[in-house]
């Protein structure tokens, strides 16, 4: 029998390329603005979690160990996870089990990811490839993506000027997020000139390398109403995996991501929703590119499966819309500090809270859907939050 | 991308240099044989539920038994999907475009990653049938492919 499990507190702060602070003071600003955000100290917190997705980024193997003091961590169970970018959600999820399991009631979840400390993020994310039969080939994050929106493309019929929308509506809901890396005003035509990368992706289709952290202050039920009157609950979580061996997968076809729709799948089934599309409020959805956002809108069933371009031409996605994503501005607006986009948890938190201040969207938030996608295509994790558990 | 690069904190520099020798494997090193020797892709058949694996590993991922033989794949097939870039592995602007490659093996149930040749990207489309083209000096690498091209047979 698991406990029910509450988020009771976040911590944010501005993301930016090359932040003056280390990764220990990142981590100290979230942590204390997480405690401070539920009038608690360190030595109320239970144990702490981490989640960062490759240290060759910060140049700190182990780089969990950085963390510890300024996290509050001494003395206490701290564990790391790391599931690529998928992090972002996947380490919450492991802070959920800490605190469900009945083993701790209050666990800090701390995410963080120091990109620009080297010189090239390409460079290391080439480290991230097999040495056999795909390093050598000289493989790199623009090709990597071009091989999955072509085939989402051509699977789906989807085309460059619906993806082009995501990143203006991205970008613009960041002008309203204080912690923004990269808001701007930008119109279709700005996207569909910029230049491609590789085909359909073009430069802004993409999302910029980014310094931060993001604390999350979970708590049990037993502990959760001392702390506030408002909890909101964790409904749902779910993860998924597909092979390594993506060229020779059973599923062939990138276009689909046969392993989010079971995190989803798994994340609604526990949460009780039948319907996601009129059962979801709101959505903060991982979207290192447009065709992301658009493949995730999908396996979360915010849409119909190859009906993320209609939604976007319907503008149900705007924050305005009937089922608002990314009104924080996402990955793309925001930044993209990998394991930090557990960024997009928090801001389903606040969202329901109604403490998202000029992000805020106009209806009423009662139950929102978040997730994170990492590695080779390899990896989804789901978290379904609300007022009710 | 990144805005422009603003005022930055003191910082300091150094690198990590660190050598690999990265194993090969069971399977890889036959696959890489057979390659550099005879101009063959062998892939692993599991004789449980008769898939053909390609890359080839020593054992079946969904039956979990290491049950397999080896056989060899067609070195042709069906391009899945491909990618081209405008940027060098190491983020160099190009003039000309490369390009990769998924392409689905006859014979197999599995594929390969490989470069496209003797082709540009607007004559290029997923399903087209490519073949490999073998390097006549092979040394034992994934590099003793050349690359895929469309198929002239």
């Amino acid at each position: 029998m698991t406990r029910k499990v509450a988020i009771v507190g976040v911590g944010m702060q501005k993301f930016e390329f090359r932040k003056k602070e280390t990764v220990e003071e990142m981590i100290f600003d979230v942590t204390r603005n997480a405690l401070e955000d539920c009038r608690l100290s360190k030595e109320d917190v239970d144990a702490v979690v981490y989640g960062s997705a490759v240290d060759a980024f910060c140049g700190i193997h182990n780089s969990d160990k950085v963390a510890i003091d300024a996290s509050g961590g001494i003395l206490k169970p701290t564990m790391r996870n790391s599931t690529s970018g998928s992090t972002a959600i996947s380490t919450p999820i492991l802070g959920y089990t800490h605190v469900a399991s009945g083993l701790y009631d209050l666990v800090m979840v701390i995410c963080y990811e120091k990109m620009s400390e080297n010189l090239a993020a390409q460079a290391v994310f080439s480290t991230c490839y097999d040495e056999t039969y795909v390093r050598p080939l000289g493989l790199n994050v623009p090709i990597q993506c071009g091989l999955e929106a072509r085939a989402y493309l051509h699977r789906y019929g989807v085309t460059e000027r619906q993806m082009a929308k995501v990143s203006v509506k991205n970008r613009g809901n960041a002008i309203s997020n204080p912690y923004a890396q990269l808001p701007m005003q930008l119109t279709v035509q700005d996207v569909m000139s910029s230049p491609y990368l590789s085909w359909p992706v073009k430069r802004l289709d993409t999302s910029p390398v980014t310094d931060g952290a993001r604390a999350v202050l979970l708590a049990s039920e037993d502990v959760a109403g001392e702390l506030t009157d408002d909890p909101v609950w964790v409904k749902g979580v779910g993860r998924g995996a597909d092979s390594f061996w993506f060229m020779g997968r059973r599923n062939a076809d990138l276009g689909r991501l046969d392993y989010a729709y079971l995190a989803a799948e798994q994340a609604y089934d526990m949460a009780g929703i039948r319907n996601p599309m009129s059962e979801i409020d709101y959505a903060e959805v991982y979207d290192p590119f447009t065709y992301k956002e658009m493949q995730h809108c999908e396996a979360l069933g915010l849409c119909p499966e190859g009906g993320a371009g209609h939604m976007i031409d319907e503008g149900i996605s705007l924050k305005e819309g009937s089922l608002p994503v990314n009104a924080s501005g996402g990955l793309m607006g925001e930044g993209n500090p990998i394991g930090a986009g557990m960024s997009r948890l928090c801001w389903c938190y606040l969202q329901i809270k109604g403490q998202a201040g000029a992000c805020q969207v106009q209806k009423e938030v009662n139950t929102a859907v978040c997730n994170g996608w990492g590695g080779m295509f390899q990896y989804n994790a789901v978290m379904v939050i609300g007022r009710s558990a | 991308m990144a805005k422009k690069e603003k005022e930055s904190g003191m910082a300091i520099g150094g690198d990590i240099q660190i050598h690999y020798n990265w194993t090969v494997g069971k399977a890889g090193e036959r696959f890489l044989t057979e390659l550099k020797d005879n101009k063959r892709i062998m892939g692993a058949r599991c004789r449980l539920c008769c898939r053909i694996l390609v890359p080839p590993r020593i054992f079946c991922e969904e039956c979990f038994v290491e049950d397999m033989e080896w056989v060899e794949v067609e070195p042709k097939g069906t391009l899945v999907t491909f990618g081209e870039s405008y940027l060098s592995t190491d983020g160099k602007p190009l003039k000309e475009p490369w390009m990769l490659g998924i392409v689905r093996l006859d014979g197999s149930d599995g594929g390969l990653i490989h470069l496209i040749g003797e082709t540009r990207p607007e004559d290029v489309n997923i399903g087209m049938p490519m073949e490999i083209v073998f390097k006549d000096k092979r040394e034992g690498n994934i590099m003793d492919i050349l690359y895929f091209r469309p198929a002239k047979t």
